[in-house]
Order: structure tokens, then C-alpha cells, then sequence
């Protein structure tokens, strides 16, 4: 059963290059543990890294569910998903996604399909549309800084304290803050816009300072941190908190700062497409996701933060971030169709690239 | 006789039934239809807002149109939380700016330019709400019009109508129970003096001829006026009969004499054998007329005396007395032992002497006609607040089963019987009633004589 399912799969990928090559993605199988009862596929714009524990937890309690786990930029997980929906291409079971504005605009186009369940019961109005995106994790949007090189008192405690900072030392921080390029991730797009609506004229005046000291913008998170770990950059802005946990538990140098002036916090999303080949399997993962054993698990090793649960240890932020009103959650509904609007994005972004992208080192 | 009968209470639940389920549909219809206009206008506003929102961030600037897309109008249809949005953005030269390049509803967008339109349609396969706003833009080459179409799904709106309609559902629900548990006492209320009639026809005496004094609403009346009027005729009817059969009892009473002193003329030894017996059934018949031409005149004396004459006590062994010794013909058997048994302390009754005499004689006769083997008794007592007059005889008596009836006029229990004529018991029973006490008969066995009892009540009190 196992090597039959397995042949097929590796037939299946030899009759397809094209496909495999559109997908443009890292794609890892994890074999069932058990006798092979089904094959989920998933599609994320998600590191592998964080997903693994999670991916390992699931079969330990459905043995019989082999996992082919596909790893891709927002940008191209949507565009996928939008041929998907149009019938133009095989899809996978469940999407997830940071760039949780684009699952709406999946939902909202149709190609979503709605789930109910014990465990989609628990989740949070804010981080659930229609039944049909869920928000799986909960994460806050940090800054990160390098013990090395930015001295204890330079350390910025809020969105305005970064624009001082910048602005007393040009010369020391000139080319060495990083952040997203939002014109490559769907994701960066989303917090950019999210924080010109939280605090439009503070966000106009950090942006303004950003574009001053050249600050390099690299596709991803993990980019940006790599930059940071590597020391070419002192300082990065707008990173996911669960990234940063991962890279501050491997280098100590790393520190984290939540902002107390108002911290974003992005619940990452979990769709099930309507023309999902094994919609079962998809919800079965979604389900697991939205478990507290799920949850537990994902605090422990792949997001470190939650809801519910205490700051992690070494990371610079108020306690009750979402009770003190400082974490804003980005509510996953309707509003976020206005981050999906062609000329929105279009003139977003042009603008934005206007004041930082002439800076851009492409190295 | 009517053909079927039907309750009238089943009559007016059916038709109120009826007319409630009829309102109620009525009302829960126009429940829908306002609902599903209540919600459409709520939800109506909100996506106008949103529109009029989009259309604001239409500006015109160097030279070209831009658009930029206010989050707040999406924040403002996420009101309606599980809608899905649909909106295209259409610049002054009809191509589309920005949104869903195929939502395109039958609107016809130069019309929008007086007012907002709204339509309902589909788009994707949904049910949406559709609205077009335009806004004039003033742009290089002069004035030309934009708009924004906003399309929503109805989900928040269907969910609105549906609970609007369900709380109308109820309390119709609820208002048509309390109106159908209200009719139906009304109704049982109204209809109760109707019963009370039927009731009150049902509890007369059947010789009671006198009219109805049951009180009953004005509807009523006229069926119970009928009803008098229809007694009083019949009360009429029946005294002219009595009077017209004592008349005729009166007109052959006179003959009757005379034929009967004829015949007594005749010489019966010179007659035939043969001729002799004819002779003498003709005497016995003649007496038989005679008898009963008396009881058709007594019985209407009885009555009509009831109608005119005042009572006054009357001595209870002296009238059994007098009743006993106009009963016993001097020609009696002289092997039928008559007793005669009064009561220790005179007993007085409210009465008449002459009916009441009638009334004991002919029980007495009826006795001695119809029973007495060999003794006859006649006892005056009393029996509580009853003075009691008690007739036995040795006789194998009536079978209980015929007691009723031989108290009706022209009864007889033995239909062959010769010269029964059957209007004693009903005499006795009738001047018994009318004095207020009763004709009873009681049962002879191994020990007790057949037994007949005129009771009647004491005139003071029984004390």
C-alpha cells in the first residue's frame, strides 16, 4: 500500500514537471508512520522549520495520513490558489498562510469551503471569517535588535522611539535596519498597510526616516534575521514574533521588543479550498491546528506565543498585551479586502517603494 | 326533523377557526414581507454608506483619475459579518478602475446618476444585493461620471428577515390561541341559556300546560314566546276537549237513565232463555255506560274544580270514610270481608272533600272491580309529614312494570277486561299531584297485600 501510494506519487511528478516547477516551492513528503490510509497535501506560506513539530504531532495521533508539506511565498501561494479556484489547476487540501488577506480574498471570491467543528468553535471572533479562514496562531509583530552593535539605551520601545533613534544617529544606523520587501511578500504588504492604518502619521514619519537611513528590505523574515545574525544590519523592523523567538533562542546576541505603542499581531490563517481533492484530510489538519493539544504544540516549538499564555522568556514587551489594548490584532473579515484591492496594492506599494525601494541594495 | 345534527358551538369554532387561520397567514405574510423590507432597508443603508465611502476616494490629480480604496467602507459592510463584498470601481470613460471586472448587474449605471439604485441579482452563483452610486469628476477633457457598484451577499439579511419573522410567527401564534381558548368560552357562555331552556322544558311536568317563565336573552325570546304561545294554544285545545267530552258524558247521562229504567221494565219472565241472557248483557253494559259516563263527568269535575275552587282542610278518615261508603255498592259479595281501619288522631290535608272522595272512591272500585278476592282494607294513617290513605286487597295485584301506565287516562291493565275503563287510577293520581302528593303502589308478596296508597301531604306541617 505504502510504495504503491509512493510510486504514484513519484509517477505523479514525473507526468507533471510543469506543474511541480509552477509551484516554486520546497516540497517535503512525510511518509505515514502507519499503514498508508490517505495523502494530505498542504500549501504553505509557512517555514518548514516551525510547521515540522506540528506536522510530527499530527501523525502521531492519525498514523495513517502521509503529508506532502509544499512551502512557498504568500505571493505565489495565492496565485496558485486563485488558478486552483478557477479550475486550472490540482490543488491541495488546506492552504496556510500568513498573508491572511489574500485567504479572505479566496473566501470572498468562493473558493473557500466553510467548516464547523468543536475546535473552530474556540477560536476568537477576530480570527475567524465566515467558517471558512481560520486564525491558527497568534503573533505579534516585533522589532529585533542586535545586542552587539545597538547599546542597551538605543534599544526602541515603541514605533516613535525607532523614528528618534534613527533620526539622533543617521550615520550609525545608515544601511543597517531591515525589513520585508512588500512588493515580494504578501505578508509585509499586510502588516505595511495595517500600520499605515493603525498610526498614520507616525508610520508616515518612520517611513520618512526609513527611506533616510537606507534601510535594506529583503524578501522574507528569515532573510531579514539571517542579515541580522550575519551582523550586516543592527536593527529589524516588522518581523513576526515566532521568527524572531526561533532566531534569538539560536543566538543569543538577539533581542526582542515588543512596541508599547501599539503591537500588530497576526494570527496566521488555515483555508480549505472548495475543490480541495481530500477536503476530509484538510479539515482533519485544520481541526488539529485549532486543538489545545495543537495549540500546545505550537506554542512549545514552532510560534512560542499565544493567546492565553505569558510573553516567552527574554522578549522586551508588556504583559497583557492584548488586554492593555497594545496588541492590535489583525482582524481576519471583510476589511482586509481593502489590503487586496489592485490599485490599493498597486499604488501602496508604489509609494512605499518610492520612499524606501530607492534604497534597495539588491545584493 | 332536521337531517344531521351539529353542535352550534362546532358550528362557530369551525368558522372562527377559519377566520383566525386565514388573519393569521394574512398577518405572518405581511410579517415576511416587512421583515424582508425591514432588514433589506437596515442593511440597504450600510451598503450605501459603504458606496458613497468608495466614491470619496475617487480624486482627480494630475490630470488623471485615482482611487484610493477607504478600508473603512469594507469595515462598514463587515457589519454584516459573514457577507461576502463584490465592488467595481467604473471611471468616466466606462472602463473598469478597480474590483471585479465582471460584476456587472442589470443596472443601467447612467440612471444611478439622479439617486443611488438598488437591485437584487447574483453574482459567483450567490443571491447579492446590488447597489450603484455615481459621482461627477471633473477632469481635464470636462466633466465626466464615475461610479462604484457594490454587491453584498444576503446572508446577514435573509438571517435579519428570518428571526423578524420568527418573533412575528410566535407572537401571531400566540395571539391566535388566546383569541380561539377566548372564543370558545365566549361561545360555550353564550350558548348556555339555551341549555338552560332545554333544561328547563325538559324538567316540567308533562300536564303542566302553563307557560314557560325561564328568563333568556332578547334572541332567545321569540323562540320562547313561540313556545308559550304554542302551550297556551294546546292548554286550550285540551280544555275544550275535557269540556266537550263532560258535555257529552252530561247529554248521555239523560237517555242513559232512561234506557237503563226501559230495560228494567222489561219483564224478564216472559222472556226466551236465550232472550233473557241478551237481556241481561244488555243491563250490564248499560251499567258499564253509566259508570263510565260518571267517571268522564267526575274526572272533569276534578279538574275544573282545581282550577276555580280554594282549598280548605279536609278531615282525612271522614272523606275515606265517606269515599268507602259510596264505593261499596249495597249489591256487594257478600263473601268479600271490606274493613275499614281510620286513623287514631285525626289527620287534616289541604284539599277539596269532593275530589278527594272521588279520588279514594275509585281507587276503592278499581279494587274491588279488578283485585278483591275476598278482602278488601281501607286504611287511614300517617307516614311522616304524609297523611296516607292505603287500599289492599287479596287480589294478585299489578305488575310493577305497568305502574306508570295505569295512571294515564284510558288504561287498562287487562285489555279484556269488561267495563274497565281505566280512568280511575288516573283520577286518584291526578288529584293526588294536584294537592301536592302522590299515587303509589306497592307490591304484594308472601306476607303483604297488594296495595295502593294515596299520600298526601299534612296541612300543618305534620307537627
Amino acid at each position: 500500500m505504502r510504495w504503491i501510494s509512493s510510486v504514484a506519487l513519484t509517477v505523479l511528478a514525473l507526468l507533471m514537471p510543469m506543474q511541480a516547477k509552477a509551484l516554486e516551492g520546497d516540497r517535503e513528503i512525510f511518509p505515514a508512520k502507519g499503514p498508508d490510509a490517505g495523502h494530505l497535501v498542504v500549501h504553505a506560506a509557512t517555514d518548514l522549520a516551525a510547521m515540522r513539530p506540528l506536522i510530527d504531532d499530527f501523525q502521531n495521533i492519525y498514523p495513517n495520513i502521509a503529508i506532502e508539506f509544499t512551502d512557498m511565498v504568500t505571493n505565489d501561494l495565492f496565485r496558485q490558489a486563485t488558478k486552483v479556484c478557477a479550475g486550472e489547476a490540482e490543488g491541495a487540501d488546506i492552504l496556510l498562510s500568513s498573508s491572511v488577506d489574500q485567504l479572505v480574498r479566496l473566501a470572498n471570491d468562493g473558493c473557500a469551503q466553510p467548516h464547523s467543528s468543536s475546535e473552530t468553535k474556540g477560536v476568537p471572533a477576530w480570527a475567524n471569517w465566515r467558517d471558512e479562514v481560520f486564525g491558527f496562531t497568534f503573533e505579534p509583530v516585533v522589532f529585533v535588535y542586535d545586542r552587539r552593535t545597538v547599546p542597551p539605551e538605543d534599544v526602541p520601545v515603541s514605533h516613535d522611539a525607532l523614528s528618534d533613534l534613527l533620526r539622533r544617529n543617521p550615520e550609525k544606523y545608515r544601511g543597517r535596519v531591515g525589513t520585508y520587501d512588500i512588493a515580494a511578500s504578501g505578508v509585509g504588504y499586510l502588516l505595511a498597510f495595517n500600520d499605515s492604518r493603525q498610526a498614520p502619521t507616525a508610520n508616515g514619519r518612520l517611513l520618512e526616516t526609513l527611506s533616510r537611513t537606507e534601510t535594506v528590505i529583503r524578501c522574507c523574515n528569515n532573510e531579514v534575521l539571517g542579515e541580522l545574525v550575519a551582523g550586516r544590519i543592527s536593527l529589524a523592523y516588522n518581523v513576526l514574533g515566532s521568527y524572531a523567538y526561533a532566531a534569538a533562542r539560536a543566538n543569543t546576541a538577539l533581542g526582542i521588543v515588543l512596541p508599547r505603542d501599539y503591537t500588530l499581531i497576526l494570527s496566521r490563517g488555515a483555508l480549505i479550498p472548495s475543490r480541495a481533492p481530500h477536503p476530509d484530510l484538510g479539515k482533519t489538519f485544520l481541526n488539529y491546528l485549532l486543538s489545545v493539544r495543537g495549540r500546545r504544540v505550537a506554542q512549545e516549538k514552532s510560534f512560542f506565543f499565544a493567546e492565553d499564555a505569558a510573553l516567552p522568556a527574554g522578549v522586551d514587551g508588556p504583559a497583557a498585551l492584548v488586554e492593555s489594548g497594545i496588541g492590535r490584532p489583525i482582524r481576519i473579515g471583510p476589511a482586509l479586502l481593502a489590503a487586496q484591492d489592485e490599485i490599493q496594492r498597486k499604488t501602496f506599494i508604489a509609494d512605499w517603494m518610492e520612499l524606501i525601494g530607492r534604497t534597495r541594495s539588491d545584493r | 326533523m332536521m337531517p344531521h345534527s351539529t353542535s352550534l358551538f362546532a358550528r362557530l369554532m369551525r368558522r372562527v377557526g377559519v377566520v383566525l387561520a386565514l388573519g393569521a397567514a394574512a398577518l405572518i405574510t405581511a410579517a415576511w414581507f416587512y421583515a424582508r423590507t425591514a432588514a433589506n432597508e437596515a442593511y440597504d443603508r450600510l451598503q450605501l454608506g459603504a458606496a458613497f465611502q468608495m466614491s470619496e476616494g475617487l480624486v482627480v490629480a494630475d490630470g488623471s483619475l485615482h482611487f484610493v480604496l477607504p478600508p473603512s467602507a469594507f469595515e462598514l459592510l463587515g457589519l454584516a459579518q459573514r457577507d461576502r463584498i463584490f465592488y467595481r470601481v467604473v471611471d468616466p470613460s466606462g472602463t473598469t478602475l478597480t474590483g471585479y471586472p465582471d460584476l456587472a448587474p442589470k443596472i443601467d449605471l447612467a440612471a444611478s446618476r439622479i439617486g443611488p439604485i438598488f437591485t437584487n441579482g447574483s453574482y459567483l452563483g450567490v443571491a447579492v444585493r446590488n447597489v450603484a452610486v455615481s459621482r461627477a469628476m471633473s477632469m481635464p477633457q470636462g466633466t465626466g461620471w464615475a461610479y462604484v457598484v457594490v454587491a453584498q451577499t444576503t446572508e446577514a439579511r435573509q438571517a435579519l428577515a428570518s428571526e423578524l419573522t420568527t418573533r412575528a410567527v410566535i407572537l401571531v401564534a400566540i395571539m391566535s390561541l388566546v383569541a380561539v381558548i377566548g372564543t370558545a368560552l365566549a361561545v360555550r357562555y353564550s350558548l348556555q341559556p339555551v341549555g338552560d331552556l332545554g333544561a328547563a322544558l325538559r324538567r316540567r311536568d308533562p300536564q303542566d300546560l302553563t307557560p314557560l317563565t325561564v328568563s333568556v336573552p332578547d334572541e332567545l325570546s321569540p323562540f320562547v314566546t313561540s313556545i308559550n304561545h304554542f302551550i297556551t294554544r294546546l292548554d286550550e285545545r285540551v280544555k275544550l276537549l275535557q269540556r266537550y267530552i263532560a258535555d257529552s258524558a252530561h247529554q248521555i247521562r239523560t237517555p242513559l237513565t232512561a234506557l237503563s229504567a226501559q230495560v228494567s221494565l222489561i219483564d224478564e219472565e216472559k222472556l226466551a232463555p236465550d232472550d233473557r241472557r241478551h237481556l241481561q248483557r244488555v243491563q250490564s253494559r248499560t251499567t258499564e255506560l253509566a259508570r263510565l259516563t260518571n267517571q268522564l263527568l267526575n274526572h272533569a269535575m276534578v279538574i275544573h274544580r282545581f282550577d276555580s275552587i280554594h282549598l280548605e282542610p279536609v278531615a282525612l278518615n271522614d272523606v275515606a270514610r265517606k269515599a268507602l261508603r259510596n264505593a261499596v255498592p249495597i249489591t256487594v259479595d257478600p263473601d268479600i270481608v271490606v274493613s275499614f281501619e281510620p286513623a287514631d288522631e285525626e289527620l287534616t290535608v289541604l284539599g277539596d272533600m269532593l275530589s278527594l272522595r272521588e279520588a279514594i272512591a275509585n281507587v276503592i272500585d278499581n279494587a274491588l272491580r279488578h283485585g278483591v278476592a275476598a278482602h278488601l282494607e281501607v286504611h287511614v294513617r300517617q307516614r311522616g309529614n304524609f297523611g296516607v290513605v292505603d287500599v289492599l286487597d287479596d287480589g294478585p295485584g299489578i305488575q310493577a312494570a305497568d305502574w306508570a301506565q295505569v295512571t294515564s287516562r284510558f288504561y287498562s291493565s287487562r285489555s279484556d277486561a269488561e267495563g274497565a275503563s281505566g280512568l280511575g287510577f288516573a283520577i286518584a293520581s291526578e288529584v293526588a299531584v294536584k294537592l301536592g302528593g302522590q299515587l303509589r303502589f306497592r307490591e304484594r308478596t308472601a306476607t303483604e297485600l297488594f296495595c295502593v296508597s294515596i299520600e298526601l301531604p299534612l296541612a300543618n306541617g305534620g307537627s
